[in-house]
């Protein structure tokens, strides 16, 4: 689990079928200083997180396939809560 | 999900029996600067697997890691890269 800015959100017409229905956010990991750790990661969202929150995500390929219900997802990322 | 844009295709003449018959592509990550100043891809290139057909100068959802050859579950693929998404839109602020 890491803390992330939520940069932007992205569509997709062709993608895996575990993904329909599913909103995709483009967010930035952060390090301990809030700054920018690697390159931004899509993470699929059922809060509604917008652009500006910062949210918990999750890297838990597991869990992931277990919330979106398909056992051959090839998500990994997901936003587990949204930051007060 | 790293996000990429499609630069080549790689074709193999010999290739682990798992993988036969795939189709590769060779794509580059954006930085979350090249995003924001929509400017051409600055990460290092690499070899995805891709069954969406994604073409050159496309932006892709790399998956990596485990969860690359997830798809396939619960055959064995020697994977660290799939082509999950074809991106229609990216919007970054």
């Amino acid at each position: 689990m890491q803390l992330a800015n939520v940069v932007g959100h992205a569509t997709a017409t062709m993608k895996h079928a575990s993904m329909t229905g599913w909103r995709l956010l483009v967010v930035q990991p952060l390090t301990t200083e809030a700054k920018p750790d690697g390159e931004p990661q899509l993470a699929v969202d059922s809060l509604g997180a917008g652009v500006g929150h910062r949210v918990l995500i999750c890297n838990d390929g597991a869990g992931t396939r277990q919330l979106l219900g398909h056992k051959n997802s090839p998500v990994r990322w997901f936003v587990m809560g949204i930051c007060d | 999900m790293r996000i990429a844009e499609v630069i080549g295709t790689v074709t193999l003449s010999r290739c682990h029996p798992a993988v036969q018959g795939y189709r590769w592509i060779i794509s580059v990550p954006f930085s979350l600067k090249a995003l924001k100043n929509q400017t051409a891809p600055d990460g290092e290139d690499i070899v995805v697997l891709d069954e969406l057909g994604a073409g050159q100068g496309q932006k892709i959802g790399v998956s990596e890691g485990v969860e690359a050859s997830m798809p396939f579950h619960p055959h064995k693929k020697p994977l660290d890269a799939y082509c999950a998404c074809i991106l229609d839109s990216v919007t970054v602020q």
